[in-house]
This record gives C-alpha cells, sequence and structure tokens, in this order.
C-alpha cells in the first residue's frame, strides 16, 4: 500500500471515531445526566419558569436532533452559551486557551529537555548505584499528589521565600511571566518523573540493540554512540510518545489552575464542574478529542514515514 | 499441551526467582503486602476502628502522646490515616478488577475473532481513549452520584483501554499459534481456546498493568475528593489531603503530611514492584 | 554532572526574570479586592449571585441604595431625588429621578452624552420581567407589579417581547417621574429597588450589543471597567468614572462610625480611588497569602485561620497588629440550619424533630466551625432586624448538657424510637466545601449520641438544590442570606405555600404558621407587624421544622492603609466610599 492511500485511509478513519465521541457525549450529558434547569435559576426557581427554560434551552426537542448538534458543533465550533455564565463558549475557550499555553507550554518543553537529559546521562551510568538513585527519586517525586505540590510550593516559594508571586495572572508578554513560573516548576516536577522513566526505558531498549554492540565493537566513543545511534533510533519512540500529549495541554490543569488564578481553560472546566455547566464541559470534550484525534493522526503518519513497516500492520 | 504448561510454569517460576533476587523489589512487596493486611484488619475493625473517636483538643500537634496530631475535632490523624488506607487499598483492587474484566475480555474478542468485531472494538476503544479522562472521570460521577461505588466504577469504566490494547496485540499474536491450533484439533470451542489456552499465556501483562493501575486509582482519589465527587462519610488520604488545604496556612501540616506519606509509600511500592514485575515477567516488554 | 548544571540554569532564569518586568508608576490611588468566585457576567438581571451583582453595581446604580454608614440597614434614595411618595393604600409608588445624570459615554450613543431618564427604569425593569431573556431576578417582582405577569405570559409565547407595550404597573409620567402600581400590598418592595437586579441599563447600549451585552457594562455609577469590555478573567479592572455626578460621601451616619472616625471623607466627591482591581481567588490559601503580602486591601478570615490571628477569640494576634493590620467583626443577617424534609412522614413527628434538636450540641459547633464567634440560633429571625427577640432562648436548644441528652432520648423514644430503634438510618446531604461536609460529619456524630443513625453525603452546588427541588432529600445542612434586611425575607422560608421550587425547601406546611405569616407580610413596619413576626418566629422556634445553626459573624482583616472600610451585608456599591492612604501603604509594604 501506498504512503498516499494510507494517509487517506488514515484520515477517513476520524469520521467514526468522532461521530463516536459525540455519542458518548451525548450519552453521557443528554440522556443520562440530571435535569440542568434547576441549576440556572438558583435559590427563588419555581415551576413556570423551570418550563419556559426548557424550553428556551432547546430541551424539549427529540434526542436524535440534539445529537445531531452536538455533531454539528464539532464542525462550526458553535457550542452555544454557557448555562451558567451564559458567555459565548467559543469566546470562553479563545480567551482560556493562551493562558493555559503560557503555563503548560513551556513547562512541556522544560520538562521534555531535562528529562531526556536526565535519562542520557542515567543510561550512561545504567545499573549504577546513581542510576538506581535517580529512577528512585522520579519514582519518588511521581508517587507525591500534586495537591500537596502546589500547597507546600505556594506557601514556601511563593510566600515564605518571596521567590515567586503568589497567585495571579497579567494578559500580554511579558506581563504574565512572574505568574506563571512557579505553576511552570511545578508541572515540571510533577512530569520529570513519569517522563524520566519512560525515556530511559525506550533508550536502554535501544543500548542492548545488536547495532550499539557493533559500534562499540569497532571502538566508537561511548558519547558519540549515545548521541548518534542511540538518541536517533529512539526518536521514533519519544516523538510518538511526546506529540499524542500536546492536545492536553490545551486544558491546562484544573489544580494549578484553581491554585494560582490563571484564567485557563482549566479553571473554567473546574467551574463548570461545580456549577454542573454542560454546554461548557461537552465543548471542552469535543474540542479535546478532537485535538487528539488529529495528533493521532499526525503521530501516525510521522510514524509510517519514519518507519514504512508499520503501514503493512 | 503439556509441553505449554510446562513452559509457562517456568515461566512463573523463574519469574519469581528473578523478583525475590531483587532486594528493592522484595521490600517493595512487602510494603504492598503490610499495607493490605493494614487495609484488611482496619476494615474487620481490628486497628483504627476508633478513628472517629475525639481524643484531644483540636488540632493538636503532634507529641508522643499523638503521634502524628489531631484534626479539627480532635481525632487522631494516625488512626485516620490508617483507616484511609482502607479506602485506598479498596480503590486500587476494585479499579483495578473492572478495568482488568472490561479490558481483558474486550481485548481478547477483539484479538481472537478480528474481522467486523475486531473493527468494532478498536473503534470503540479508540473513540473512549480520545475523550479526556477526566471529564469521562466526572461525567460518570454525575451520573452515579457519591459515594465509593461512584468512584470504583468512574475510575474502573476508564482506565482500561491501555491493557485492552496490549492483550489484543498479544491475542493476534496467539491465536495462530500451534498449541491454539492443536487445542482446536482436539475440538475446542472458542470459548474454551480464550480463556483456557491463550489467556494463561497473557496474564502476566494483566498482572503488571494491574499493579501499574494500582496507584493511578490511589492518585486519582485524591483528585476527585478535591472536586468533591470522593468517597463519602470515612476518612480516605484524598479527603485529608483536600482538608489540609484550609489548615496548612495556619501552620497545621501533619495531616497533609501524613496523608501524602501514607500514600507516597504505597504508589511507590507499586511503581518499583510493577516494574520488577515487568522486567522479571517479560523483559521484552520494557520499551511498551 | 552537567544536567543538573542545565537544571539550576533553567531555575536561576525564572527567579531572576521577575525583575525584568516593568513596574507600575501610577501616580493616583488604587484600591485592590479579592473575591472568592468567579463573575459570571456584568447584566444586572443575571447577577444573582453576591460576586457578580458587587460588580454589577460598581458600574450600574438603581433607584435607592442602603445608607453606607447607618445601621440597622437604612435605604436612601440614589438615582432617586428623594424616596418616594406612596399612595394611601399603599399601592402606588412615585419616584422623582435625579436630573443631569450621565450614563458613561459609548459608542451605541453615538457622540452625544446621554441622560438617564424615568423611561429607562420602564425599560430596565420590564428587561428583568422579559421571557426570552430569563432574567434570575424574576422572583423579586413576580406578581407584584399590575400587568407585568400578564406582559411576561405574553409574550412568553411569541417570538420577542414588545417593550413599547404599556405596563400598567411601571411608567414613566414624565421625563423624570417614574410611578409603579402594586398589584397587592408589599411592602418589602423598595428594597427591591435596590438590588441590582432592577439596576438601571440604556436600551441603546442593550440593542447594540445584543447577547454580548453583559460583557459591555454601561451605566451611570462611580466606576468604569477599564477598555470597556469585560473579559472572563481572573482580574477585573476598573477606573474611575470622570464624568459620574456630584455624588459625596455621606456626612451622617451612626454614633459607631462617628468614633471610628469614618465620617471624614464627609463631602468629598465619590468615587475616593482612581483604579480598583478586583481579583478572583477561588481558594482560600492564595487568597489568604496575598492579604497578608498586602496585594489585596482587606479580607474575611478563613476559617481555619482564625486562631492564628485572632488566638483568644478577641483580639488581634501582636505580630499582625504590629503590621497595623485591623480587625472589624459585624454580625451578618442570616441563619444557619438542618432542615428536614417534611414530605417525609418520619419528620412530621415533632417529637423526633424535638429530640434531635435536644441532641445537637451548638455551643461545640460553634467553636468548631464559627472559631465561637456566632450567635447560636434560636429560630429563623437573625439580630438586627425586627422580629427577632432579643434574650429568647428555644426550650429544644441544647448546648450539650448531659440533661439535655436525657431528654433527647426521652423524646425519642416517645416519638416510637427507643433508643433510635426502628428509625432508619438518615442520609443527610450538603453542598462540596469542606467545611460543610466537616459540619455534616458533626451532625452525624451528635445523632449518633441518641442512636440515631446518620450518613453523610456531598453534592455538588446544583445537585443539591436538585434534590431540595425535587423533594428526593431527607436532612440536609444549608445556610440562609438575607436578600433585603426583613424578617418576611426568612420567614417566607417556612411558608407552606412556599414550597420547593420556591423557597421553603423543607416543605414545612403549618396552617396556623401560614395564616400568620400571610398577614403579617402585606404589613407596613409597624409594632403590630413586629409583634406578628415575633409571634412566628416563637412558633418556628418551638416547632423545631429545622435543627437551627448558628447566626455567624463577619470577620474581616483589613491593612492599615486603607479607609473607611466596614462591613456590611449588602457591600454592593460600596468601593465608592473606599480610600486608600498611599504614603502609609508604602510605609507598612516594607514591614510585611
Amino acid at each position: 500500500m501506498n504512503i498516499y492511500s494510507y494517509i487517506i485511509r488514515r484520515l477517513l478513519y476520524v469520521i467514526p471515531v468522532l461521530l463516536g465521541v459525540c455519542l458518548i457525549i451525548f450519552i453521557l450529558f443528554n440522556v443520562l445526566s440530571p435535569d440542568p434547569t434547576l441549576i440556572m435559576l438558583g435559590k427563588h426557581a419555581s415551576k413556570t419558569q423551570m418550563m419556559e427554560l426548557r424550553a428556551e434551552l432547546k430541551l424539549d426537542r427529540p434526542w436524535f436532533i440534539q445529537y445531531i448538534d452536538i455533531v454539528r458543533s464539532t464542525f462550526t465550533f458553535d457550542f452555544g452559551r454557557s448555562w451558567s455564565t451564559k458567555q459565548e463558549i467559543s469566546e470562553m475557550i479563545k480567551n482560556g486557551a493562551i493562558p493555559s499555553l503560557t503555563v503548560t507550554l513551556p513547562a512541556f518543553l522544560v520538562s521534555f529537555v531535562l528529562s531526556i537529559s536526565i535519562s542520557l546521562f542515567v543510561s550512561f551510568y545504567r545499573g549504577k548505584i546513581i542510576d538506581r538513585s535517580i529512577v528512585f527519586v522520579c519514582v519518588a517525586l511521581m508517587s507525591i499528589s500534586s495537591l500537596a505540590y502546589i500547597l507546600y510550593g505556594q506557601m514556601f516559594f511563593a510566600f515564605q521565600l518571596g521567590w515567586f508571586e503568589i497567585s495571579g495572572y497579567e494578559s500580554g508578554f511579558p506581563d504574565f511571566i512572574p505568574y506563571v513560573l512557579l505553576p511552570i516548576l511545578i508541572w515540571v516536577v510533577l512530569s520529570v518523573g513519569p517522563d524520566v522513566r519512560f525515556y530511559r526505558t525506550i533508550i536502554l531498549d535501544e543500548v542492548y540493540q545488536d547495532y550499539v554492540r557493533t559500534a562499540r565493537a569497532k571502538g566508537l566513543a561511548e558519547s558519540t554512540i549515545m548521541f548518534k545511534h542511540v538518541l536517533k533510533n529512539a526518536m521514533v519512540s519519544i516523538i510518538t510518545y511526546v506529540v499524542i500529549r500536546i492536545p492536553f495541554l490545551i486544558l491546562g490543569s484544573l489544580l494549578i489552575e484553581s491554585f494560582f488564578s490563571i484564567p485557563g481553560l482549566g479553571g473554567i472546566i473546574l467551574n463548570a464542574i461545580n456549577s454542573s455547566d454542560f454546554p461548557v464541559l461537552k465543548a471542552m470534550t469535543v474540542l479535546s478529542a478532537l485535538a487528539y484525534i488529529i495528533f493521532s493522526v499526525i503521530t501516525d503518519v510521522l510514524y509510517t514515514i519514519v518507519d514504512p513497516r508499520v503501514r503493512l500492520k | 499441551m503439556k509441553n505449554e504448561a510446562q513452559k509457562s510454569k517456568s515461566l512463573w517460576y523463574h519469574a519469581w526467582e528473578s523478583l525475590v533476587s531483587d532486594k528493592m523489589a522484595v521490600t517493595c512487596l512487602i510494603i504492598v503486602l503490610a499495607y493490605f493486611l493494614l487495609a484488611i484488619l482496619s476494615s474487620l475493625g481490628l486497628v483504627a476502628s476508633d478513628y472517629a473517636k475525639e481524643i484531644g483538643p483540636s488540632y493538636a500537634p503532634p507529641s508522643s502522646e499523638y503521634l502524628f496530631g489531631l484534626d479539627i475535632f480532635g481525632r487522631s490523624v494516625l488512626a485516620k490515616t490508617i483507616k484511609g488506607t482502607e479506602v485506598a487499598m479498596s480503590v486500587g483492587l476494585v479499579t483495578g478488577i473492572i478495568s482488568m474484566i472490561i479490558g481483558v475480555f474486550l481485548g481478547a474478542v477483539a484479538g481472537y475473532f478480528g474481522g467486523k468485531i475486531d473493527e468494532v472494538i478498536v473503534w470503540f476503544y479508540t473513540t473512549f481513549n480520545s475523550i479526556p479522562y477526566i471529564m469521562l472521570l466526572v461525567a460518570i460521577t454525575f451520573i452515579l452520584g457519591k459515594g465509593i461505588l461512584a468512584v470504583y466504577l468512574a475510575l474502573g469504566l476508564t482506565s482500561w483501554v491501555g491493557l485492552c490494547r496490549l492483550i489484543r496485540g498479544e491475542f493476534i499474536r496467539h491465536k495462530d499459534r500451534e498449541y491454539v491450533q492443536a487445542a482446536a484439533a482436539i475440538g475446542g470451542g472458542d470459548f474454551r481456546k480464550i480463556f483456557k489456552h491463550i489467556l494463561p499465556n497473557v496474564l502476566h501483562i494483566v498482572i503488571i498493568n494491574f499493579s501499574l493501575q494500582f496507584q493511578v486509582a490511589i492518585k486519582s482519589e485524591v483528585i476527585l475528593s478535591y472536586l468533591g465527587l470522593g468517597v463519602q462519610g470515612r476518612p480516605s488520604w484524598g479527603t485529608m489531603i483536600n482538608d489540609a488545604k484550609l489548615e496548612l496556612a495556619r501552620g497545621n501540616w501533619w495531616q497533609l503530611a501524613a496523608a501524602t506519606a501514607a500514600m507516597m509509600v504505597v504508589v511507590l511500592a507499586f511503581n518499583i514492584l510493577g516494574d520488577a514485575l515487568r522486567d522479571a515477567l517479560d523483559p521484552k516488554l520494557k520499551g511498551k | 554532572m552537567k544536567f543538573t548544571c542545565i537544571g539550576l540554569c533553567l531555575i536561576a532564569i525564572f527567579v531572576t526574570f521577575p525583575s525584568c518586568t516593568k513596574k507600575d508608576n501610577f501616580k493616583g490611588l488604587s484600591l485592590n479586592l479579592a473575591v472568592s468566585s468567579q463573575v459570571k457576567g456584568m447584566d444586572p438581571i443575571y447577577a444573582n449571585d453576591r460576586y457578580s451583582s458587587n460588580e454589577v453595581a460598581r458600574v450600574y446604580e438603581g433607584l435607592l441604595e442602603y445608607h453606607y454608614l447607618a445601621r440597622p440597614y437604612k435605604l436612601v434614595p440614589n438615582l432617586a431625588e428623594s424616596m418616594p411618595t406612596v399612595s394611601n393604600d399603599g399601592l402606588t409608588y412615585t419616584f422623582k429621578i435625579k436630573k443631569g445624570v450621565m450614563f458613561q459615554k459609548n459608542e451605541a450613543f453615538g457622540s452625544e452624552p446621554r441622560e438617564l431618564i424615568a423611561e429607562d427604569f420602564v425599560y430596565s425593569i420590564k428587561r428583568l420581567a422579559d421571557p426570552k431573556l430569563q432574567g434570575l431576578g424574576w422572583w423579586l417582582l413576580d406578581g407584584k407589579l399590575v400587568g407585568l405577569n400578564d406582559w411576561r405570559k405574553k409574550y412568553s409565547e411569541l417570538p420577542k417581547a414588545d417593550y413599547s407595550e404599556a405596563v400598567d404597573g411601571i411608567r414613566a409620567i414624565d421625563r423624570y417621574t417614574l410611578q409603579f402600581k402594586l398589584a397587592k400590598p408589599f411592602p418589602q418592595f423598595l428594597y427591591a429597588l435596590a438590588m441590582p437586579f432592577t439596576f438601571a441599563v440604556a436600551r441603546e447600549v442593550v440593542e447594540k450589543y445584543g447577547k454580548e451585552f453583559l460583557n459591555h457594562p454601561v451605566g451611570t455609577g462611580p466606576f468604569a471597567i477599564k477598555d470597556g469590555v469585560f473579559k472572563q478573567t481572573k482580574k477585573i479592572k476598573y477606573v474611575k468614572n470622570l464624568g459620574f455626578r456630584k455624588k459625596k460621601y455621606p456626612c451622617d451616619g451612626s454614633e459607631k462610625f462617628k468614633k471610628e472616625g469614618l465620617l471624614e471623607d464627609c463631602g468629598k466627591l465619590l468615587p475616593l480611588v482612581d483604579r480598583l482591581t478586583v481579583n478572583i481567588i477561588e481558594e482560600d490559601q492564595p487568597r489568604w497569602l496575598n492579604f497578608q503580602k498586602g496585594k489585596v486591601d482587606f479580607i474575611a478570615i478563613p476559617k481555619d485561620n482564625f486562631d492564628t490571628v485572632i488566638p483568644d477569640a478577641k483580639n488581634l494576634a501582636p505580630d499582625y497588629a504590629q503590621k497595623g493590620i485591623k480587625l472589624i467583626r459585624s454580625p451578618s443577617i442570616d441563619v444557619t440550619y438542618t432542615a428536614f424534609n417534611h414530605d417525609l412522614k418520619l419528620f412530621r413527628n415533632v417529637k423526633l424533630r424535638r429530640a434531635m434538636s435536644l441532641a445537637y450540641d451548638i455551643d461545640t459547633a460553634n467553636k468548631l466551625f464559627s472559631n465561637n464567634q456566632a450567635l447560636p440560633a434560636q429560630s429563623v429571625v437573625p439580630p438586627g432586624i425586627s422580629g427577632h427577640i432579643e434574650g429568647y432562648v428555644n426550650p429544644y436548644r441544647a448546648t450539650g448538657r448531659p440533661e439535655q441528652i436525657a431528654k433527647a432520648k426521652e423524646l425519642l423514644a416517645q416519638a416510637g424510637y427507643p433508643e433510635g430503634k426502628g428509625l432508619e438510618e438518615i442520609t443527610y446531604d450538603c453542598p462540596n466545601a469542606t467545611v460543610s461536609r466537616l459540619t455534616g460529619e458533626y451532625f452525624k456524630k451528635q445523632m449518633a449520641q441518641i442512636g440515631i443513625r446518620v450518613k453523610v453525603q456531598q453534592n455538588p452546588w446544583p445537585e443539591l438544590q436538585k434534590k431540595i427541588t425535587t423533594r428526593n432529600i431527607m436532612a440536609y445542612g444549608i445556610a440562609w442570606s438575607a436578600d433585603y434586611p426583613d424578617a418576611e425575607n426568612f420567614l417566607q422560608l417556612l411558608y407552606g405555600p412556599n414550597r420547593s421550587p420556591g423557597a421553603n425547601g423543607s416543605g414545612y406546611n403549618n396552617p396556623e404558621f401560614n395564616t400568620l405569616f400571610k398577614k403579617a407580610a402585606v404589613m407596613q413596619d409597624s409594632l403590630e407587624r413586629t409583634a406578628l413576626y415575633e409571634k412566628l418566629n416563637r412558633i418556628a422556634a418551638e416547632e423545631v421544622p429545622w435543627v437551627f445553626g448558628v447566626h455567624r459573624q463577619n470577620f474581616v482583616l483589613r491593612h492599615s492603609w486603607l479607609k473607611n472600610f466596614t462591613n456590611s451585608d449588602f457591600d454592593a456599591g460600596m468601593a465608592q466610599y473606599l480610600s486608600v492612604n498611599k504614603a502609609k501603604k508604602e510605609e507598612m509594604l516594607k514591614k510585611l
């Protein structure tokens, strides 16, 4: 099969998956979940008002049409308005995506570079005590709850030592920088553990391959082998692992954003959860699923270009 | 057939040998077993049954009398932490079992039968996997309401995809092997082939996955508690850490520290044990 | 080693970065506030929570407002020239509105300044009633104004409401005269006019921005939103409204405030600050830490920080006092309670209710959850408004004494459940907040003393509301804060016909109470009405429709540089009176 027909086939597969995502969202939020009109009317709700509102929100229409609406929204990006804030959802997402990314993107890059460096470093000393202890520390770091990092980090680094802003956000470069430093640091600490562990196994997998042995037999320097051969070959797996995580960056982190008052999508999701704001939750789900699907297509295609064997499967 | 059984027995035997030779893994195994023991003892009411009792002043700091200090109601943080073990271990266990059942069943069926059935199942898990974990979690708890049952189901229903994928791959590899064909020749049905013959050969994947799943579930319980969707009416590490968000600024660090430490130890032990199990059972799986 | 170096370098870069960002050289006065919940938008008709309505009230104004420095709370004219003239039958209210009040500049008005006229109020109030908009303050006027309900009903079936159709209940007699006709006596009507729901908006702006109106606040108020657009961020910035009418800081007030020097700014033009920043900080820890660093000017003390801040429950801890931080305390007009669902036969048994109330030690609850600073509620009406009975002790109010427990057990036996035998497990539902859960656990513990089993269940707020409204609930812990300072607002919570989805979530229905309430609710303020209110309050106490909780106190800390601050339950519009001593701020910031 040639590569173009593979790509086309892969792209076509997006359609059933997207429809499936819409179906799951529809079942979860439209069919199974509780009546939302009460949420919106608050403590002085009356029965007639609830009926009026149901009609106004078009919740009284047949299910089939409600499903079609969800499908349509994935293409038009018109998600309507939030039930709780009455804001245009696409506008909320647009405004929230950038603050989230100002935290997650640098954090992602830093933790990527840092974890690759650390895992290369430990692969040099594989099996030695330094390798084992670094891996141990990494696993230990990821065994602590993120909430604990946030609480302690904010208390000690921001408040007592005064190294960072306690919380808040300013839009526009470079005004936001002081506010995102501690969140980035916490994110990095949280993700370095699992990343190092993962990259290390990938790198070690390569290290034990025959070609490495041959290279070593030829008398090449260990560092040349590491960077020129091992890292290059490991990159395929590493990049697949990395690319597929990009779409989730946009969602930010619920906990970090809420503790550091960053006006990102994580905070929007949290507020939506607390106020049962279904349209917002639906929109976020649709959007991140869409991003995930697109990025997984990209990864697959990249992968086949690099390694043609995959296509045959 | 006999040959296969022997082979698999020796696999387990070797794995066990290599596991016990790793001191770290043995320590971790002991830790995990100790946690389980504690959880069982506490659910039988043999330890920490008095966690709800007021034994001193509100927020007494740790001392020789109150080992881990006291909480707002003057309850022992130590007893609460122990009681929390019960929730943590049961969440890990039940969640692991739920995701194991779904993952193994769907993966096996898809891999074994192939064709249309396979396509549908692959479509289903690809779809499922596209939705962010947190959204599914929230939606499921919205529908199921609160309580430990909802926590089990929410975490279990959202964590089977990885295992399902692996099992499906293994079944595709195994189904055309000689031993399976031999089983077919002597008249074994599909059901028998799946569960009696192929499954034992892929069991190690299930075990490794289970041990890693376990600790993810324990950590997720904290997030659910923060969202107010967690366990109700009895102490859990999640609620303890969540309570601590109010306490830390006034200098009460012990509740947070106790719950965090208790959680860290068991999660760490599970992680290391999982790695060791993987190395022992299936060295070639390392990079996956 | 070089890898750790990379790590260190990265951290070093991060840490030095803040110093590169630009310094603020603003010369005027700026005020920094912190609120604990998201602000939805700036449309008055949707401002149904305290946070959103406070933001609305910075930009918009109403006919009346609460006097900033008068306690008990008193209504005074704001956009109205004076208090209205009321017809003899108490049904017609005529307002003169101030002349020469201008809306803030906006494209919608073209280049002309736009004066506020009586017709704007007619429009704004119809907007609240518009069935297409589903304004969240409609309950306030539902059935109150002549013809308004018919107008609403008519257009709920038509595609669009016609604002030009006259409604008898609300008319602009001339450019500056506004007349309301009530459908039935409603003595609380004037309070409605001080609530942000009824604040004046301009038709041109609403029509220009359509659904986006909620992000384009244009009012007559003291502040204007910076850049004219409200964005849903965690920081809302306002600037002084330069065209604000000549509104002055009050020169009269309660004795207490005179003594505290709150009248020093008498006669100064409002608002007193040039900039106002509202920080939305949802978590307690960062809000508290920000206050301590002087990033916000005042803050309500988070419950759990109380002991460190006020160790002896009276005075501020010395290290805070040294920093110039001041404590302001004031009673809040509210009541917390555990309601029973009276639809269940179980809870129609008054002896069971009394037994449960007697088992609940309010003093310990006060200590645990309110730092011993709240006032145990004897009944439903809080102190500070007429209807509250000073010194009254509810015979079923318990303080944890053994004889009360004994009595509770006895009553429980009389109720048919000796030692709790035969009584099903009671589910106690509460909101998600950590404190609510702890309160629930306390309730459970107290009930266990007399053998009643309780299960605590947390819910997100909407979920809880749903359970209450659909009456799918047994008992729940909740609080009610006053919409306006009148006992009617509290007693209605027990009025049978108000059963949920109305405000009476417990579904308590007592014919005697209902008749008396119906009578009192339409009376003008008088001794007779107060007597009726007290009688109702007493019935509520002895019937124990709920296990009463406490009337809370507000504890607010402010920094030394913040001037004119006082606590209020009706704090919409407060920011215009606040001021900042800039020199002092610079000096004190060094100490923090």
